[in-house]
C-alpha cells in the first residue's frame, strides 16, 4: 500500500474506498496543508479512511469520502425535514433521524416574538435549518434562513412524506436539475422538498401524480441519467 | 430522660444532649423545642465559646464514628468531570472537594452564567467544556435538589485536563485554546490558570 499512497493528489481519488484504506503518506510532504472532510482520519504520518465510500477531491488539498446511509449525521447549514415529537417552554423537540433530537427554539421563525408562537402539534413535518450541530450537544434548528426571513422554512401541508438514505437525497438536491425529476416536471405539476436527513416530500393536485413521483424517485437512486429518464417517460406513458 | 454527660461519651441520634438556653448545636447536633438532640451515632464533645462572640454558650458536637468522604460545601474547591454538555449548562460529577476524594455520587451544574467572568450571555458552552475533561471549580450553591451550582468564573479555575478528538491529551496554549501534540489541532476550552 506504501507506493499507492506517496502520489499527490492520491491515485485513489473517485475509486471505491473502505475503512483501513490509506490514501496518503504525509510524511513525505513538508509545507503543504491538507484538509480532510468527513469519513478520513489522521494517524501519526498515515491518512486513512473510516467510512466506505467515494473518495473525492477537490482543489486545491481538500480530500473527503461521500458515502450514502439512511442515518443521518447532524451538520450545521443542512436543509432537513424534522417532525415534531413534543414542546416545551423555549423549544420544540424535532425528530430529524439523528442520533440525538434537535431543538427548536419557539422564537426561531419569522417575526416571531413571545405573543406569536406558532402552535406545532405532535407529528407535522418541518423544512427546517440546522443552525448547531456537535457531536456531544442536541442539533439546534431554525426556521428561518441565515438573515432571519422565512424563505420555505416551516411546516408543510398535505402531500406524502417517504424516507430514503443521505445519498438519493443528495442527487435530487443536486445541479444541473436530477433527470427523474425534471421529466416528469416536464408533463406533471407537482412540488417536492428534500430533507439531506434522508426525508423526501412530494405534494400534488391528484394523488395518481404523487404515487408515481414517489414510486419513481425512491427507484432512480441506483439509475443513471439516462436510465432515469427512459423509466420517467415509461411512467409517464402509463398515467396519461 | 436523663441528661447525657458533657464528656467524651458515646450517644446516638435522639440522645438529649442538653438544653437549648445552655448550649448551642454543632455538627452531629440539631435543636428542637429547647432540647439540643444528637442526630449521629458518635462521641460527644463541647467546644467552648470563642472570647469575642456574642453567643457565650458552648458548642455541641458529635464526632461520627467512621471517617466521612468530603462533602462539597459553599466556598471549596472541586475537581470535577464533565459529562454532559447543553446550551445553557453543564453537568459535571464531582470527583473531589479539595483534597479529598468523595465517597459518594455527587452531581454539579455549571450555568452559562458562571462559566466565566466577562460576557457571560455570549458564552457558547460548547467552546468551554466537552464531555470528558477535568474541571477544577467553586462551589457556588447547594443548589437544587439533583445538582449544587459550580462556577469556574476564575483565572483558576476551568478546565485542567481534556482529551483531544485524535485521543491525545489536550496542551493549554492560552486561557481559550488547547492543542493536540498529535495533530496539532486547536480546540477551543475554557482554560484553567495552572502555576503560580
Amino acid at each position: 500500500m506504501g507506493d499507492k499512497s506517496s502520489v499527490l493528489p492520491s491515485t485513489l481519488v473517485d475509486q471505491l474506498v473502505v475503512p483501513g484504506d490509506v490514501i496518503l503518506d504525509v510524511s513525505a510532504l513538508t509545507n503543504r496543508t491538507i484538509k480532510l472532510g468527513g469519513g478520513l482520519r489522521q494517524d501519526a504520518d498515515l491518512i486513512t479512511v473510516t467510512k466506505a465510500g467515494r473518495l473525492r477531491f477537490s482543489k486545491p488539498n481538500k480530500y473527503w469520502v461521500e458515502s450514502s446511509q439512511r442515518r443521518y449525521v447532524p451538520s450545521v447549514e443542512d436543509s432537513v425535514l424534522g417532525i415534531v415529537v413534543d414542546s416545551k417552554a423555549d423549544n420544540f423537540l424535532i425528530d430529524i433521524k439523528g442520533p440525538a433530537i434537535a431543538f427548536l427554539p419557539v422564537l426561531a421563525f419569522e417575526g416571531g416574538t413571545r405573543r406569536n408562537i406558532p402552535k406545532l402539534e405532535a407529528g407535522t413535518l418541518l423544512y427546517v435549518r440546522v443552525v448547531k450541530a456537535n457531536p456531544d450537544t442536541n442539533p439546534e434548528l431554525s426556521c428561518t434562513d441565515a438573515s432571519g426571513k422565512a424563505a420555505e422554512y416551516g411546516p408543510l401541508k398535505d402531500g406524502f412524506m417517504f424516507e430514503c438514505s443521505t445519498g438519493l437525497s443528495r442527487m435530487l438536491l443536486s445541479s444541473p436539475t436530477c433527470p427523474v425529476l425534471e421529466e416528469f416536471g416536464k408533463k406533471l405539476s407537482f412540488e417536492v422538498a428534500v430533507g439531506l436527513n434522508g426525508r423526501v416530500w412530494v405534494n400534488a393536485e391528484s394523488p395518481s401524480t404523487v404515487i408515481v413521483v414517489s414510486n419513481a424517485i425512491l427507484k432512480s437512486e441506483s439509475l443513471s441519467s439516462t436510465q432515469q429518464r427512459i423509466l420517467a417517460r415509461k411512467l409517464l406513458e402509463k398515467v396519461q | 430522660m436523663a441528661l447525657q454527660e458533657r464528656e467524651e461519651g458515646l450517644v446516638t441520634p435522639g440522645d438529649v444532649l442538653g438544653k437549648a438556653a445552655e448550649v448551642r448545636a454543632g455538627k452531629g447536633a440539631y435543636e428542637h423545642s429547647g432540647l439540643i438532640y444528637a442526630s449521629i451515632t458518635g462521641r460527644s464533645l463541647t467546644v467552648s465559646p470563642s472570647a469575642e462572640s456574642p453567643d457565650q454558650r458552648p458548642t455541641l458536637e458529635v464526632m461520627g464514628l467512621k471517617a466521612h468522604g468530603a462533602v462539597p460545601e459553599p466556598g471549596s474547591i472541586v475537581i470535577a468531570r464533565v459529562t454532559k454538555v447543553m446550551s445553557r449548562m453543564a453537568s459535571v460529577d464531582i470527583m473531589c472537594v479539595g483534597f479529598k476524594s468523595v465517597s459518594e455520587k455527587f452531581t454539579g451544574t455549571i450555568r452559562q452564567q458562571d462559566v466565566r467572568a466577562t460576557e457571560i450571555d455570549k458564552v457558547d458552552m460548547h467552546l468551554s467544556f466537552r464531555p470528558g475533561d477535568t474541571v477544577r471549580a467553586i462551589v457556588l450553591s447547594l443548589g437544587d435538589a439533583r445538582a449544587y451550582y459550580l462556577s469556574t468564573a476564575k483565572n483558576e479555575l476551568g478546565v485542567i485536563s481534556a482529551m483531544s478528538s485524535a485521543g491525545e491529551t489536550l496542551v493549554p496554549i492560552s486561557w481559550t485554546e488547547m492543542q493536540c501534540p498529535l495533530t496539532g489541532q486547536i480546540e477551543q476550552r475554557k482554560v484553567a490558570k495552572v502555576g503560580s
